[in-house]
């Protein structure tokens, strides 16, 4: 299987309400152009904006900057990967407190704080890394070739 | 770019309607959303359903204004049901548990069948 970066994109957008879509939007063109099936690409944009939105709300950070890199590979026989790095500047989290506070309250009724689930759920890959210095979420979604 | 929300009613009866939204469905869009059906619940409407069909887009916020749309409606004994989501809504209500405590349909013709609105 030979699997090269098709495809790559860099974005830095200010932190200000619903540029969450235009960093989903940009993805969903690149994946588009690889093929992915729509279901995928929706899924994947959902999980973008939720990361864009933890970031916009939740960082701290004083450059009020997000960045995304994107990169779309094609796999050969219809199949894709798009790869997304969303990061920020800001104080950064303790995942593993992030994750005991989700679960204590797992079950019960909780209306916020579902972001993180949302990605988990809709990409195939996820990885957090969270310092004093910033976050970055790294998120992977595999696709097949739309039928269409 | 924004894909700003705009919510049209249709009345079912004295106690039903249908809520139709197109758009992203946001905190802004789900505040517009509550604000609508607070004024219908006060106008005696127990039995609403949230047509999604141009709606593609949602976020967490946005649902967790929903949410509490469902929450006021039990309170009053009604009841809320949604219908025409796309996949990654429907998953994502699942995810949110939001499926818990609304119905939710394929197509409006059975949620209003099912519901009574019909």
């Amino acid at each position: 299987m030979n699997a090269t970066a098709e495809r790559k994109m860099e974005l830095t957008l200010p932190m200000v309400p619903d540029i969450e879509i235009a960093a989903a939007r940009a993805a969903s063109n690149l994946a588009r152009e690889l093929g992915m099936a729509s279901e995928s690409i929706d899924e994947m944009a959902h999980a973008m904006i939720e990361a864009c939105i933890n970031a916009r709300e939740h960082s701290g950070s004083e450059d009020r900057r997000i960045y995304v890199r994107i990169t779309g590979t094609s796999l050969g026989e219809g199949n894709s990967r798009i790869d997304i790095w969303i990061s920020d500047h800001g104080k950064g989290f303790n995942l593993a407190e992030a994750r005991s506070k989700r679960e204590q309250t797992r079950g019960a009724v909780h209306k916020r704080g579902w972001g993180l689930s949302i990605i988990e759920a809709h990409m195939d890959e996820v990885g957090i890394s969270s310092s004093a210095d910033g976050t970055t979420i790294h998120m992977v979604k595999y696709g097949k070739r739309s039928e269409s | 770019m924004t894909d700003e929300l705009r919510v049209s009613v249709d009345r079912r009866g004295a106690t039903g309607a249908i809520l139709y939204t197109k758009g992203y469905i946001n905190n802004v869009g789900g505040e517009e959303i509550a604000n609508r059906a607070y004024e219908l619940m006060d106008d005696g409407v127990r039995s609403l359903l949230l047509n999604l069909r141009d709606t593609k887009i949602v976020n967490s916020i946005g649902i967790s204004i929903l949410i509490e749309i469902i929450e006021k409606m039990i309170d009053k004994g009604g009841q809320i049901g949604f219908c025409c989501l796309t996949p990654v809504i429907h998953k994502t209500f699942q995810i949110m548990g939001l499926a818990n405590y609304a119905k939710i349909f394929s197509d409006e013709e059975t949620a209003l069948k099912e519901m009574g609105l019909s």
